[in-house]
C-alpha cells in the first residue's frame, strides 16, 4: 500500500513474467499439503486470516498474490483466456465483474458448492451483483462495499474561513452544486491548494449517487448520451475542472501520493476503501489534518469487491471453502478493524464494535457510523457489461477539460462519441 | 589459370574407399551434425517467433475475444476497420515522431561520444564502462524516475525552468512536450550502447589512415568524417536498422508516463499512444484479439518498411561521404 510507483513497477514486470507462460499453477505444496492461492489487489486485509485458517485446516497453505488493480484485471482476462495461471481464488472490482460475466463458463458455479445457502449474508444488491441466471448460477461472493463519504483537510478549511468541525462541513454541501459554490468560496481564499483533487473524482461519486450510468439498468442498453445522471455528473465536475477548483491529478497514481504528501488539494471523495489509501499517501505529517463527513447528495457506491473461484483451478472445492471463510461475517468484521473496508453484510456493518469504530487518523472520525448510515441509504448503481470500456472514455475527457485543451460541453460530446464507437 | 581444386584427388580409387568402410559414420556426421548444432535456435524461433506470428494472423481473421476465444470468421474485417480507425493513424503518428526525435539526436550523440572515447583518454575503461551503465538499469526503473523528472506540479524540470523565469510545463498533456519527455527516456537508456557499438568499430580503422591523413595536414573534423564515419558504415546501418524495430515498438517508456499506469491509453487525449499501446489497449483492455492481432500483424510490416527505407537512406547518404 505504502508506495504505488513501487507497485505499479512490480505489476508490470509480473505481468511480464506471466506473458512469457512461466507462472506457477496451484497445485499440491512440496510437504504434500493443498497450495491455495488468493489473487487480489490493493488492501483486501487477508494476509492475517491466513494463519488462522491454516491452523484450523492442516491440509491447507494459503498464499497471496497481490498486483496493482488494473494490471490484477487485465492479467486474470489473459489468464482465464490461456486456461492457466489464474489464483485459485480471485477478487474482481465490481466495475470488471460486469464484464466477466459474460465469460461465466471460466468460472465455477458456486451454487454447486452450497453458495445459495449464503445469501443471506449479504445486503441483497451486492449478492444480486454476484449472481446469474436468476440466482442459479453463483459467480461471487461479496467482499467490501464502497459507500461514500468525503475528506477534507481542516487546517486547509480554515485557512479559507470555512467551518472545520465535521457536522457543520456537512452542513455547507447538502447538494453537489452546494459544494462547488464552497469551492470558490475556497479558491478566493487560498491560493497555495486546491478545493478539489480531481474532476474524475467528483464525476465519478456523483453518478454512482444514481441508479443508472452508462448503460440502462433494464436492457444494458447505450444511454450515456440521453442519460441526464450521466450529463450532469460531467458537467458540474467538468465546470469545476476548468474553473480551476481541482488539482488535476489522477486519482490514486504516483502524482496523486506527492500531491497528498504536499497538501496540494483540500477535499476528496472517499470511500470506505479509500481512507486507507489518502492515510499512506498524506502519511504521518499530515496525521491531524484530515477528516472526514458526509458526501453531498446522499450515499451512493463506489467500487466493492466480489471472489471468485476459476475453473481452471486444480482444487477448487477447497478454494471455495477459502473463500467462504475470508467473506464471512466474522472475518469481514476483523478486515473493517485492520483496514477499514466496509463489509457488504448489514449483520457486520450494523454490529455496535463497528459502528463505534473511530479512525484515530482522521482526528478520531466516527467512520464506522459514518459508512454504515451511508450503506443502509445506498441505492446501487448499475453496471453495464461494457461499463470498463466507457469509463475511461469519461475520465480522459474530464482530464483534457483539467489540462484546458477541452470546454466540458465540448469534452462531454467526445466522451459520448467515443464510448459509442467503443460499445458498437 | 588451372581450375580450381576440388576433391577430386580424395576419390582416387585407393583412399576413399577404405574410409567409407572404416567410418560407416562420419558421412551422416557430416551432413546432418552442423544442422543439429544450428537446431536450437530455430526451434526457439519456431516456437516462440514464427508459431504466434503465424498464429495471430489466424487470429486477426476472425472476430476473436480475449477471455471467450474465437466467436467467428470475419476475413480481412478487422483490417478494413483498422484503416478506418483515426486512433490507429494517431498511434502511427506519434510512434514515427518519438521515433524521429529520440533515434537521430541519439545516433549522431553516440557517434560524437564515440570519437570521443576513441582518442587516448586517461581512465579509458572507466568511461566506456560508463557508457553501458544506462542501459543496464532496469526500462521500468528508467521510467519511473523521469516520469518523477517530468512531473508538473513537482519535477525537477518544471523546476528548474522556473528557476531561469520560463513557465512549468504539463509534461503529459500536450503531444510535442509528451514525445520529448518519452524520446528523453530512449536516448538516455540507449546512447551509451550504441557509442560502445560505434567505439568497437572505429577500434578497427587502420592508424595508419589517420596518420596519413595528419601528414596531409587534415582537420580532426575532415578525418572524422572522411575516414571514420565511411569506415564503420556496416555498424551504423546495423544501429540504424536496430533502433528502428526498436523505435517503432516503443512500449514501457510512454506507458509509464502515462499517469493512469497500464492503461495503455497514452494521455487524456492519446497524445503520446504508440503502436504498441494502442495494441495493448484493444486486447488486455478491451478484451479485442482479433483487431490487437491485425495491430500487430500491420506493426510488424511497418517496422519492415521503415527498416528497409532507413537502411537504404542510410546506406545512400553513408556511401556519399
Amino acid at each position: 500500500m505504502t508506495n504505488i510507483a513501487t507497485r505499479r513497477a512490480v505489476a508490470l514486470a509480473a505481468a511480464a513474467v506471466l506473458a512469457t507462460g512461466t507462472a506457477a499453477c496451484g497445485g499440491s505444496a512440496d510437504d504434500g499439503k493443498i497450495k491455495i492461492t488468493v489473487g487480489t489487489f490493493s488492501d483486501f486485509g487477508y494476509e492475517a486470516l491466513f494463519a488462522d485458517y491454516e491452523k484450523a485446516h492442516p491440509n491447507i497453505k494459503l498464499e497471496a498474490r497481490k498486483l496493482e488493480f488494473d494490471a490484477h484485471h487485465s492479467q486474470l482476462a489473459t489468464q482465464l483466456a490461456g486456461g492457466r495461471g489464474a489464483a485459485d481464488v480471485v477478487a474482481i472490482e465490481e466495475g470488471w465483474l460486469a464484464q466477466f460475466r459474460t465469460s461465466k463458463d471460466k468460472f465455477v458455479n458456486l451454487a454447486e458448492l452450497g453458495a445459495k445457502d449464503l445469501k443471506d449474508q449479504w445486503v441483497s444488491w451486492k449478492w444480486n451483483q454476484g449472481i446469474l441466471d436468476d440466482g442459479n448460477f453463483v459467480m461471487g461472493l461479496g467482499t467490501d462495499m464502497g459507500s461514500l463519504a468525503l475528506c477534507y483537510r481542516k487546517d486547509l478549511f480554515a485557512e479559507a474561513g470555512l467551518p472545520t468541525e465535521r457536522n457543520e462541513v456537512a452542513k455547507l454541501w447538502p447538494t453537489w452544486a452546494d459544494y462547488a459554490k464552497v469551492g470558490e468560496r475556497f479558491k478566493e481564499k487560498v491560493t497555495k491548494a486546491k478545493f478539489a483533487g480531481s474532476a474524475e473524482n467528483i464525476f465519478t461519486a456523483k453518478l454512482n449517487q444514481s441508479e443508472e450510468g452508462y448503460f440502462a439498468k433494464a436492457d444494458d442498453r447505450f444511454i450515456a448520451d440521453t442519460n441526464p445522471a450521466v450529463k450532469d455528473a460531467f458537467l458540474l465536475a467538468g465546470a469545476m475542472g476548468a474553473k480551476g477548483l481541482t488539482a488535476g491529478v489522477k486519482p490514486f497514481t504516483p502524482e496523486w501520493t506527492v500531491a497528498l504528501k504536499q497538501g496540494s488539494f483540500a477535499t476528496e471523495t472517499c470511500a470506505a476503501w479509500a481512507l486507507a489509501q489518502i492515510k499512506s499517501g498524506a502519511g504521518d505529517e499530515a496525521a491531524d489534518k484530515w477528516d472526514v463527513t458526509s458526501v453531498p447528495g446522499g450515499s451512493g457506491n463506489w467500487g466493492g469487491s466480489f471472489l471468485t473461484v476459476p475453473k481452471q483451478g486444480k482444487n477448487t472445492k477447497e478454494a471455495y471453502e477459502v473463500a467462504k471463510y475470508l467473506t464471512a461475517p466474522e472475518q469481514q468484521k476483523k478486515i473493517f478493524a485492520k483496514t477499514g473496508n466496509l463489509p457488504s453484510e448489514p449483520s457486520v456493518y450494523k454490529d455496535p464494535e463497528v459502528l463505534g469504530k473511530v479512525d484515530p487518523y482522521y482526528n478520531d472520525a466516527p467512520v464506522g457510523q459514518i459508512f454504515a448510515s451511508s450503506a443502509d441509504s445506498l441505492k446501487p448503481n448499475y453496471r453495464g457489461t461494457k461499463d470498463s470500456k466507457v469509463r475511461p472514455r469519461f475520465n480522459e475527457a474530464l482530464a483534457r477539460i483539467e489540462q484546458g485543451k477541452a470546454t466540458p460541453e465540448a469534452g462531454f460530446g467526445e466522451a459520448v462519441t467515443q464510448s459509442r464507437n467503443e460499445v458498437k | 589459370m588451372a581450375a580450381p581444386v576440388t576433391d577430386r584427388p580424395l576419390r582416387t580409387p585407393q583412399q576413399p574407399s577404405s574410409r567409407r568402410r572404416r567410418w560407416p559414420l562420419a558421412r551422416v556426421d557430416a551432413k546432418f551434425t552442423p544442422y543439429l548444432f544450428v537446431s536450437p535456435f530455430f526451434l526457439i524461433f519456431g516456437a516462440f517467433g514464427l508459431f504466434p506470428l503465424l498464429y495471430t494472423a489466424w487470429v486477426s481473421l476472425h472476430d476473436w475475444q480475449l477471455v471467450d476465444g474465437e466467436q467467428g470468421f470475419v476475413g480481412l474485417d478487422n483490417y478494413t476497420a483498422l484503416f478506418g480507425d483515426p486512433n490507429f493513424y494517431n498511434a502511427l503518428g506519434n510512434t514515427v515522431s518519438m521515433f524521429l526525435l529520440s533515434t537521430v539526436p541519439q545516433l549522431l550523440a553516440a557517434l560524437g561520444l564515440a570519437a570521443l572515447l576513441d582518442r587516448g583518454l586517461r581512465g579509458r575503461t572507466f568511461w566506456r564502462a560508463g557508457l553501458l551503465l544506462p542501459n543496464v538499469v532496469s526500462v521500468v526503473a528508467v521510467a519511473l524516475v523521469f516520469t518523477q523528472i517530468f512531473g508538473r506540479d513537482f519535477g525537477i524540470v518544471n523546476y528548474l525552468l522556473e528557476l531561469i523565469g520560463l513557465d512549468r510545463v504539463n509534461w503529459q498533456a500536450d503531444s510535442w512536450s509528451s514525445h520529448l519527455a518519452v524520446s528523453a527516456m530512449v536516448m538516455w537508456r540507449w546512447t551509451g550502447y550504441n557509442a560502445l557499438l560505434y567505439l568497437a568499430a572505429m577500434q578497427s580503422v587502420p592508424r595508419e589512415l589517420y596518420e596519413a591523413a595528419t601528414v596531409d595536414g587534415a582537420s580532426r573534423w575532415r578525418m572524422f568524417w572522411s575516414i571514420t564515419v565511411p569506415s564503420i558504415r556496416p555498424t551504423i546501418l546495423f544501429t540504424i536498422v536496430v533502433s528502428t524495430i526498436g523505435g517503432m515498438q516503443l512500449f514501457v517508456e510512454p506507458t509509464l508516463f502515462d499517469p493512469k499506469g497500464a492503461s495503455g491509453v497514452g494521455g487524456s487525449d492519446r497524445q503520446f499512444q504508440t503502436l504498441t499501446m494502442y495494441l495493448y489497449e484493444k486486447g488486455f483492455r478491451l478484451f479485442d484479439a482479433g483487431y490487437a492481432a491485425a495491430i500487430a500483424w500491420v506493426l510488424f510490416l511497418v517496422v519492415l518498411v521503415f527498416a528497409l527505407v532507413n537502411f537504404t537512406l542510410a546506406r545512400r547518404i553513408a556511401s556519399k561521404g
